[in-house]
């Protein structure tokens, strides 16, 4: 039996470590990833040294103390009070922000409220909710629709449409992973969240149906004659937009590589990066599924040894915080709900 | 009104949406595609070379060993893709979408759209899973269905939705429900307020549309006047995509009203816009040059515009703008009206 605590670790430290394997590989094809390391397995150092997170890791490390903060009364407003507090004073570049993010602080310095701060700019689709939504399913384990409804909650100040559903999705499905749920009944979970005629909803259930038959790699022929990747890229990919970070996309890539590599932490994260795109928002969303299920142990020790403190190179509010202890606090959070 | 002025005002809305289309920049871009593809690409090298050698001498499209006449002041992407809505109007939508050849360009949501056509993904969703729901090809396309149902802004929102629902969603459905009914009022005889009031009761609230025409036509001045305001009201500038139908329809609206409907001041600040220079003119142009009509527009214009040069959809090179839309202000039904031009 994986204690709660165990698990909670797990899904930040899979998370950490899928954004970190996936960085050098983001916005490559299956074809170029293949060419420059086969399978590419290891955590590359960054400038530093050390393995570099991304936005990922640091803005789920920012999700996370919303929940410490407020718990499960988290409010639109709170969030935007730690959008002005946290976000909004960086000056100079927004390093490792996407367009949503940029977009929502811009909307926020007009003086937007919610809903509009997640309309009035034009990626509201983005999957910067989905990167970032492990910690409400850690939260509200086992209660799938309570995560959704909180990651729903911080997504309203800087998505919508499309990329609500993708953070509901990942949320929801945490929440079930969490619970050592298989994975079709995790990805069963996070379609139960979003809307079954959604854009998210038709994009995770062809990707993980394809990546439920015959296991394989990414460039291992399958039955239509081409890899796995080829498969999910006919089957989800928006051949004619110039970026990655459509969330339907990222999420049906993510669900799908966890469930190819059976709920396996490397597997599912190795698999992630070999499909490309926005391989390190994919490989952290795989990652942090099959943490949850598989717990600490399951993070293999050598991506463990390599997570350390972030640096806040994208957030500077959240440097030198820890996935364990930030997964400790979740615990902690979540029990001052039950007790109280 | 007669039926003269309703020809007039409707040879206005299409020839004044080429008018815009031609004088914003990017129309030299699409109309770069009528030459050699190497020809591009050695443009895009001179891009690069600018940036190396630090030089403010900016490449812009030309013809090396090619004939020039494509790189002439004209219109481009917008007019014929109206065009093509109103020479296909009677034709079930899907189905003509569906006819497109692979040799087309578009933007990006009617590409995303035609591959989800061809994955067997119909309206709404192929309109709806797709990144670019939000931009303005269906306002465009709008103007087509206002003109046929002059005086009728309902049922011209109605028919525009259902084609919108194919290629957009939302903001940008709702752009075309907006420009279709203000073209529909305009097309009859309404002046500029009553053009503007059509297309916004057409933006429901709570959506970007609603707020950004809403905060555009709040703006004081006269239309060149509003070039700063607006470039600070409606762009965050963190990703201009230039065909965002929540900003070049609110653009549109308050040029239109700020210029009384005249085209003449109202595009030329339009294309002043520089990031929403791809459709915010065309728009202003339909809108403006169905209250001013054909006749009240500069000949100059007038002619450059009429004949299309097929940049993005081949089969309209040569295609008469005018005769089109003569076809759409025949007697009967909208649907029985322009077949007579078909084929």
């Amino acid at each position: 039996m994986i204690e709660f605590r165990d698990r909670a670790r797990g899904c930040l430290l899979g998370l950490a470590a899928g954004d970190a394997l996936g960085r050098p590989a983001e916005n490559l094809t299956p074809e170029e990833i293949t060419r420059r390391w086969g399978r590419l397995t290891e955590l590359e150092p960054g400038l530093d040294g050390g393995p570099a997170g991304t936005d990922d890791t640091e803005y789920a490390i920012f999700a996370a103390s919303l929940l410490r903060a407020h718990g499960s009364a988290l409010t639109s407003e709170d969030v935007v009070a730690a959008y002005r507090e946290q976000i909004l004073p960086i000056d100079g570049p927004m390093k490792g922000a996407g367009f949503s993010e940029l977009g929502t602080v811009q909307a926020l310095r007009r003086g937007l409220a919610p809903p509009l701060t997640g309309r009035w700019h034009a990626h509201g689709w983005s999957d910067g909710l989905a990167m970032r939504a492990a910690p409400y399913g850690i939260f509200a384990a086992g209660d799938p629709d309570e995560a959704a409804r909180l990651a729903a909650v911080d997504g309203e100040v800087s998505h919508s449409g499309e990329g609500i559903h993708g953070g509901r999705a990942v949320a929801g499905a945490v929440a079930a992973a969490m619970t050592g749920a298989t994975p079709a009944e995790v990805v069963a979970a996070g379609l139960a969240v979003v809307p079954a005629d959604s854009w998210t909803a038709r994009s995770v259930r062809a990707a993980t149906a394809i990546a439920a038959g015959p296991r394989r790699r990414a460039s291992e022929a399958g039955p239509e004659g081409h890899g796995l990747a080829g498969e999910l890229h006919d089957a989800v990919v928006a051949r004619h937009y110039p970026w990655t970070d459509l969330a339907p996309e990222a999420v049906a890539l993510a669900f799908a590589a966890y469930v190819a590599g059976g709920g396996d932490v490397e597997e599912s994260a190795v698999t992630a990066v070999s499909l490309g795109r926005d391989a390190d928002t994919t490989a952290a969303i795989a990652g942090a599924l099959a943490g949850a299920g598989r717990g600490e142990g399951g993070v293999p020790e050598r991506w463990a040894r390599a997570i350390g403190p972030v640096r806040g190179a994208c957030l500077p509010s959240v440097a030198g915080r820890d996935v364990r202890e930030v997964a400790d606090a979740l615990v902690g959070a979540r029990t001052r709900v039950r007790n109280g | 009104m007669s039926s003269g002025d309703r020809r007039d005002r409707i040879r206005g809305a299409f020839t004044g949406l080429a008018i815009g289309d031609a004088a914003g920049w990017p129309a030299a871009r699409h109309r770069w595609n009528l030459l050699a593809p190497w020809t591009r690409r050695l443009g895009r090298e001179l891009d690069g070379f600018a940036e190396e050698h630090r030089v403010t001498t900016l490449p812009v499209p030309f013809a090396l060993n090619q004939p020039v006449a494509a790189l002439a002041v004209g219109p481009s992407d917008d007019a014929e893709w109206l065009a093509w809505t109103a020479r296909t109007l009677g034709t079930d939508r899907r189905a003509a979408f569906e006819a497109l050849g692979e040799d087309v360009r578009a933007r990006i949501s009617v590409r995303t759209a035609l591959d989800n056509l061809a994955r067997g993904v119909g309206p709404p969703a192929s309109g709806h899973d797709n990144p670019h729901f939000f931009d303005d090809a269906a306002a465009v396309r709008a103007v087509a269905f206002g003109a046929a149902h002059p005086g009728e802004p309902d049922p011209a929102s109605r028919a525009a939705r259902a084609d919108a629902e194919i290629t957009n969603a939302e903001d940008g459905v709702h752009g075309a429900g907006a420009m279709a009914a203000a073209i529909a009022v305009a097309v009859a005889g309404a002046p500029a307020g009553d053009v503007v009031a059509a297309a916004l009761a057409e933006l429901p609230e709570g959506t970007a549309i609603r707020r950004a025409a809403t905060l555009a036509l709040a703006l004081p001045g006269d239309a060149f006047a509003l070039v700063p305001a607006l470039d600070a009201t409606l762009q965050d500038h963190v990703y201009s995509y230039g065909v965002a139908a929540a900003q070049t329809v609110a653009v549109a609206l308050a040029l239109t009203r700020a210029s009384g409907g005249d085209l003449s001041r109202a595009v030329p600040a339009a294309a002043c816009l520089a990031s929403l220079a791809d459709s915010a003119p065309a728009l202003t142009g339909a809108l403006t040059g169905a209250v001013t009509g054909w006749t009240g527009l500069p000949e100059t214009w007038r002619e450059r515009v009429r004949n299309l040069d097929g940049c993005c959809l081949p089969d309209l090179r040569g295609a008469d703008l005018v005769a089109i839309a003569d076809r759409l202000s025949g007697s009967g039904p909208a649907g029985t009206a322009h077949q007579e031009g078909l084929g």
